[in-house]
């Protein structure tokens, strides 16, 4: 197997099988033809129509799950303006990633959605119970506490890949809780 | 295992992080699923068919395949033992099709132990020669419990076959390693 390049040119010894089993690269990069696929294709979700209830109920367990990713966000962001360092993960694939997301921030069709959504909040709110109606307003609120936040450290430190992405993920946190309550309201498509 | 950021005692699992957003259909983060997983899914393609090429295709099939799937996956459960039963399936089934040969030969003996010292140490490169030459059902047994440490039970169950026939080719194929490499496996 000539393949095994990590193994040669050199004469790494091995006394166990399971020594070998260390990850070996492909020589070309297959992220090309798989993304070709995946951007054709969303994963497999569950279509299954829910009942109001249900919808309420999950309208609330999506404000508290991105309450619970914003206040982690948020721990461990340096938010006083120290230097971060960002998990391997976010460093792994430089600001042009993240640029590329950036990008949906100021995309004129998600602005439109967004405006359009905020305008319809207030009505589609009265239709939940006032547990949930709390709810989504207290996240709403620390959603956009933390996109301030974020966009204060990014003044700090403009290149940050991190902060950026994280920006990016604030922007669509809000958009989901938005979506849910449409969704809840009315059930219509937006 | 994909790296933990820790401040404040607050932990974040980045992985469960990224599979959580990739089933939302973020296919970046999907991307970096891809980035730290791709080695180890190419490695074990490339053990099982022996061949770069064949190798390359079943692990972009299986990341195609594990992305179209990530509704069914288990959080709880190990995402690289997931993506690998994928792999394994991935080949498998290309091997099932008329341009690739298969291996049927299967024996009774049996072994247990499937964690193999070597009593001299072996150059890295002749060891993966000589598994590459194995049989390939021996070889397919010996790479997914020999290397990658999954129990006989997990073995048998990628590979479709009885856990018998898994320990009588693990024991074929170890038969046939110290064979060709001329030394004592223990």
């Amino acid at each position: 197997m000539s393949d095994m390049n990590h193994t040669e040119g050199r004469s790494r010894q091995v006394r166990s099988l399971r020594e070998l089993a260390q990850p070996v690269q492909p020589p070309r990069d297959l992220w090309p033809a798989i993304s070709a696929e995946v951007t054709k294709t969303a994963p497999v979700v569950s279509t299954v129509k829910r009942s109001p209830r249900l919808q309420w109920m999950a309208v609330a367990a999506t404000v508290v799950a991105l309450a619970v990713g914003i206040w982690i966000g948020r721990t461990v962001l340096p938010m006083g303006g120290a230097t971060s360092t960002p998990p391997a993960t976010a460093a792994a694939d430089g600001p042009a990633s993240a640029v590329l997301d950036a990008s949906l921030v100021t995309d004129p069709r998600y602005l439109k959605d967004r405006a359009q959504l905020i305008r319809g909040l207030e009505a589609q709110l009265k239709t939940l119970p006032p547990q949930t109606q709390q709810k989504v307003a207290a996240s709403l609120a620390t959603i956009r506490q933390s996109k301030h936040d974020l966009e204060a450290a990014l003044g700090r430190d403009p290149a940050n890949a991190l902060l950026q992405e994280l920006l990016v993920n604030t922007y669509q946190d809000e958009m989901r809780v938005l979506t849910s309550v449409h969704e809840a309201g009315d059930g219509q498509e937006i | 295992m994909m790296a933990m950021a820790t401040s404040s005692g607050t932990e974040i699992d980045w992985e469960t992080a990224l599979i959580q957003r990739a089933r939302r259909g973020d296919s970046h983060a999907f991307e970096r699923l891809y980035r730290e997983y791709s080695g180890r899914v190419y490695g074990l393609c490339l053990r099982m068919t022996r061949d770069a090429a064949h190798a390359e295709d079943c692990a972009q099939e299986a990341f195609i395949n594990a992305w179209r799937a990530l509704d069914r996956f288990e959080v709880r459960s190990s995402f690289n033992t997931w993506l690998h039963r994928i792999a394994v399936n991935v080949v498998l089934g290309k091997r099932r099709r008329p341009a690739y040969s298969a291996e049927t030969t299967l024996e009774s003996e049996q072994l247990n132990d499937c964690e193999w010292q070597l009593d001299t140490p072996v150059e890295e490169s002749e060891i993966e020669t000589a598994i590459a030459g194995l049989p390939e059902g021996a070889r397919d047994v010996l790479v997914l419990s020999g290397i990658y440490g999954y129990s006989h039970g997990e073995t048998a169950q990628m590979l479709g076959v009885a856990e018998g026939t898994c320990k009588a080719q693990l024991h074929r194929a170890r038969k046939l390693l110290q064979e060709r490499l001329n030394l004592e496996i223990s």
